[in-house]
């Protein structure tokens, strides 16, 4: 019993000691990234090479694939999805837009996806620096809106998000796997 | 006897559990292959090399709220990139290092560090109102200068320095064991929280006061 009851220490204290450290953080496993409209923003400004303001900035997390199937596998179809990995997806605008004809104040908002086969439910939503989609509530949307699924030959490892400039404003891009979809956003 | 043995047991069994289960929900606790992930082919953007990071205060700021820990208020979030050291030589006089002492260094990597403050702070005496700002150092042997600059959403390098508004000296730790990646993170202190900045062998620590 002794003995037994020795091994039960030297557990218990081994499992607190995994415990107590790490204060340090290592890095993630989905790095985060950081994309803007104008893209490369930052550099256009250290080079003096700005031509329009600061549109939009978003910062995201981005998973492997690693083998696995991800839509309608690791990501669930119909499910709400953090649109990246670890805290949630945060876009901020730094001037009013319009996504499907509803107008988005500028400021920061968190963003969400319902994966379909055919379309992504694209979700902004006015929740903020919350991990996952854990805290997600639909009562505070600012809009939603569909965006069809295009597939490509070329397969991305990586979750991407990336402005491009769009028809009177600009678009959202974002893809993973073999899928990717477009969201135009206008500044008129 | 016998009930104190699985009372043990259930100890041990729920410590164990509750462990592995926080690795999995923080998800990010692991040894990264940085060259497998430059190695996946991706059409659009690469994943940086030296990628991007948030720390908070309260720390873990979101996986408390995501468990239920709703009476926590935000004081700060900082965002910086991650650097490696990659045998290099970081902080030294030649300016052939990395870090050369006595010139700007952006505190990470690619973007300018950033932190935002939900709350007006005091560091080193001076009030520093809510907001956001770029962080940045500048490195010597004994001491690094910290300055607060409100040139935001910009890139690291070439910082404006005539949008600093506020810097203050500190002194240089030793930093054990040596760490491969730069690491920026808070810790709570009687006052408020450090913000400790460490990347090799040293680090420095940057008290910041709450204002109650």
């Amino acid at each position: 019993m002794k003995k037994f009851l020795l091994i039960c220490s030297v557990a218990l204290f081994c499992t607190i000691t995994i415990f107590a450290q790490s204060t340090i953080p290592a890095l993630a496993k989905s790095p985060m990234f950081m994309s803007t409209y104008p893209a490369g923003f930052g550099i256009l400004k250290i080079q003096d090479k700005v031509t329009e303001p600061l549109a939009a900035r978003i910062i995201y997390s981005r998973p492997q694939k690693n083998n696995r199937a991800i839509f309608g596998g690791l990501v669930e179809y119909n499910k709400v999805w953090r649109f990246g990995a670890n805290e949630n997806t945060e876009i901020e605008f730094f001037t009013d837009v319009t996504i499907n004809n509803i107008k988005v104040k500028k400021g920061r908002y968190s963003m969400f996806a319902i994966p379909t086969k055919e379309k992504w439910t694209l979700i902004i939503n006015k929740d903020l620096n919350s991990w996952g989609e854990y805290k997600y509530e639909q009562s505070k949307d600012v809009l939603r809106v569909d965006a069809p699924v295009q597939t490509s030959t070329e397969i991305a490892e990586v979750f991407y998000i990336y402005f491009d400039k769009a028809k009177n404003g600009f678009a959202l891009n974002a893809g993973w796997d073999n899928v990717k979809i477009t969201l135009p956003i206008s500044m008129k | 006897m016998l009930k104190l043995q699985s009372v043990l047991f259930t100890i041990i069994f729920t410590t164990l559990f509750s462990c592995k289960e926080k690795s999995v929900i923080k998800n990010n606790i692991a040894e990264t292959n940085i060259d497998s992930l430059s190695k996946n082919k991706n059409p659009y953007i690469q994943p940086d090399q030296s990628w991007l990071d948030i720390s908070w205060y309260p720390v873990d700021y979101p996986i408390e709220k995501m468990k239920g820990n709703d009476s926590l208020h935000l004081i700060a979030k900082l965002i910086y990139s991650r650097p490696h050291k990659k045998g290099r030589i970081l902080f030294a006089e030649s300016k052939e290092s990395l870090c050369a002492y006595g010139v700007p260094w952006r505190l990470g990597a690619n973007e300018a560090t950033e932190i935002e403050l939900f709350e007006n702070v005091n560091i080193a005496g001076k009030n520093i109102l809510k907001g956001t700002y770029v962080i940045y150092c500048i490195p010597h042997a004994d001491r690094w200068t910290i300055i607060f600059n409100s040139n935001i959403h910009t890139w690291g390098l070439h910082i404006n320095q005539s949008k600093d508004i506020f810097k203050t000296d500190l002194p240089v730790q030793k930093q054990e064991p040596a760490l491969e990646d730069f690491t920026m993170v808070f810790k709570e202190n009687s006052n408020g929280a450090d913000l400790i900045m460490a990347w090799d062998n040293v680090k420095t620590v940057l008290p910041i006061v709450f204002i109650k």
